[in-house]
């Protein structure tokens, strides 16, 4: 069975209803505290243990890293490569260690798998580019992070 | 049989069986360092101490013989309390260089040190360090890394019969070397590293190639000589990094020589043909049999065969060649001077045979004839081998190759078929003792290398050339 409401004049009206409505769109407006920030001019804070862009960590200018497979044992996204070798100054050193970023899931395993605390997570999180990149090790080796 | 209890279990043994043996029976792991079981028991590094009742004080397993009624325990508060203790005293001078070091994911001393070990070291002062020497070209010593066990001694004398490593110095200051910092000599340096229980012995072979928890293991026989050494291929992503000795008491023990060692490396080798190819150039696999088959036909034929095939190959060619090639005489080939398994003999006193490929006897079973020379007036050879079979010299007659050769090989063949090799096939083999075994396949045949059985059906389907 069909009941119809009944309503009263003014709300079948609607202009009232109308008028209500639009003075919630107007205190949001005006009055309300705002979410939206003015990027790139303006730049939110971000948790220290953010995870972005990844770098290799250097001692006096040499890398920590001793390439013991570590990161890519336990990634996950299988995105670390490295190839080790041998130089006079240290005994293991990565020849090559490339990270292909399309793949990282910045899960920050490789960060926490590693025992000579070289690989990490920076709080860069502008990593558009205009080619498919995959970080190599010069690439890495700035020192861009903040840990 | 007589019995002992270990850990509330019962153990039966054989009189003169020590406590590690007879505890690895009923499931219950000692660890241990020194022990090795072909090598005599010095008792040193004190890791295997249990609780035995009825005696005052700690006795190692390994020293012990088992006897009858004995009550043993491995696992009380007093034994793993000097277990404790003796992991400290071993990792005082270790360098723990895991990262580093090519021996993690199988070293026993972090395996045990995780295991029965403290996480936490009291040591402050310094760790005593040493400049190392250079051992030839299989081994890299570290000798920061020694825990003194002495296997390595040990192996020495007792099994590859050379007293070349010596331990000079006392207590803390004592180092492992070789007399006067000679290179190593024994032909069986690999079992050195394979031996040590730490990473101070490591193959320079193998260094900082892979992680060895990267490494798929497959459980296969060596085809280096006429013995059949049982061994494991260590591959990943299809590249064989690394060979270790696999124990069989029967044939090869423990352990493995080094030309069985590395003998993997013409598989992933560069200059492998893997490729068909008609003359020097590269070709598809339809015209490469064409060109192969003209090759061959009208002209006086002969067949090698290599001693390095399987019996289900060398089956298969004797189907295969009287049908195709009526009439050629079929010789099998593969170590200079070695032509029957008559002249195959030990070539030293511990594993080595003279026969330089692992199925010289079991081709000869199945009636192969040993090479010589070729006939007078052949003027084509079709030379079909696993990889490590000696080519002869071929010289004046067109010559068609079927199977695994380098690029210098194969320089002036009609043609080239690439085969698999030992690590790409399953089969048998046949040692000097007559005992089959098996060649288990641990890699794929890399690039458009196929199987013999394959090639052959390409061949006996093929429209081109014609049959001789």
């Amino acid at each position: 069975m069909l009941v119809k409401a009944k309503k009263s004049f003014l709300q079948r009206f609607y202009l009232v209803e109308v008028i209500k409505g639009l003075g919630i769109t107007m205190r949001n407006m005006l009055f309300a505290p705002k979410v939206t920030i003015q990027y790139p001019e303006e730049r939110r804070k971000y948790s220290e243990r953010f995870r972005g862009m990844h770098y290799v960590k250097a001692t006096n200018g040499v890398e920590n890293c001793t390439a013991c497979m570590l990161c890519p044992t336990v990634c996950p996204a299988e995105c670390i490569h490295i190839v080790a070798g041998e130089r006079p100054d240290k005994e293991k050193y990565p020849v090559q260690f490339e990270i292909d970023v399309l793949r990282c899931c910045f899960c920050g395993m490789c960060e926490e798998a590693c025992p000579k605390d070289a690989i990490k997570l920076s709080t860069i999180y502008e990593m558009s580019q205009v080619t498919r990149q995959v970080y190599d090790k010069d690439y890495l080796a700035e020192q861009r992070g903040n840990k | 049989m007589p019995k002992c209890i270990i850990d509330g279990r019962e153990a039966e043994f054989t009189p003169g069986q020590n406590l590690v043996e007879v505890a690895k029976k009923v499931g219950i792991q000692i660890p241990f360092f020194c022990y090795h079981p072909a090598l005599t028991v010095v008792a040193q590094c004190r890791m295997c101490v249990v609780e035995i009742e009825k005696m005052p004080k700690l006795q190692t397993a390994c020293s012990t013989p088992a006897a009858e009624g004995m009550v043993v325990k491995t696992r009380s508060e007093k034994v793993i309390q000097a277990q404790k203790a003796t992991m400290e005293f071993l990792l005082i001078n270790h360098p723990l260089d895991c990262p580093v070091c090519d021996k993690s994911g199988e070293c026993d001393l972090q395996d045990f040190s995780f295991k029965y070990g403290d996480a936490y070291s009291r040591y402050t002062e310094e760790k005593r360090t040493y400049v190392d020497l250079d051992m030839g070209p299989v081994i890299k010593k570290n000798m920061n890394r020694c825990i003194h066990c002495t296997r390595c001694i040990r192996f020495g004398t007792e099994v590859a019969g050379i007293h070349e490593m010596v331990a000079v110095q006392r207590g803390n200051n004592t180092e492992i070397t070789t007399i006067d910092g000679r290179p190593l000599e024994t032909d069986y340096a690999g079992n050195y590293a394979d031996l040590c229980p730490t990473g101070s012995l490591l193959l320079k072979d193998f260094r900082f190639k892979k992680r060895v928890w990267f490494l798929k293991r497959t459980s296969t026989v060596c085809e280096g000589c006429a013995r059949g050494c049982n061994m494991t291929i260590h591959q990943d992503n299809n590249v064989i990094y690394r060979c270790t000795a696999r124990e069989n008491l029967e044939i090869n023990k423990y352990w493995l020589c080094d030309e069985g060692r590395f003998n993997f490396h013409y598989v992933n080798a560069e200059d492998r043909v893997v490729e068909p190819r008609s003359g020097a150039s590269a070709a598809e696999w339809a015209d490469a049999i064409a060109v192969a088959k003209s090759a061959v036909s009208g002209k006086k034929l002969a067949v090698l065969v290599g001693s390095d095939l399987t019996q289900e190959e060398g089956k298969l060619l004797l189907e295969f060649l009287p049908k195709n090639f009526s009439g050629a005489p079929v010789f099998h080939f593969g170590t200079p001077g070695i032509r029957s398994s008559q002249e195959d003999a030990a070539a030293d006193r511990i594993l080595k045979r003279k026969s330089k490929t692992a199925n010289l006897h079991g081709l000869e079973k199945l009636g192969f004839k040993g090479f010589d020379s070729l006939p007078a007036g052949t003027s084509a050879v079709l030379v079909i081998r696993g990889g490590r079979a000696t080519l002869p010299e071929l010289k004046g007659v067109t010559t068609v190759g079927l199977g695994v050769f380098r690029d210098s090989e194969a320089q002036g063949f009609a043609a080239v078929l690439p085969g698999a090799s030992f690590a790409e096939k399953d089969g048998t083999i046949v040692n000097f003792e007559g005992r089959e075994q098996h060649l288990r396949r641990a890699i794929n045949p890399p690039g458009q290398s196929k199987q013999l059985p394959e090639i052959l059906m390409m061949w006996a389907n093929s429209k081109g050339g014609q049959n001789a």
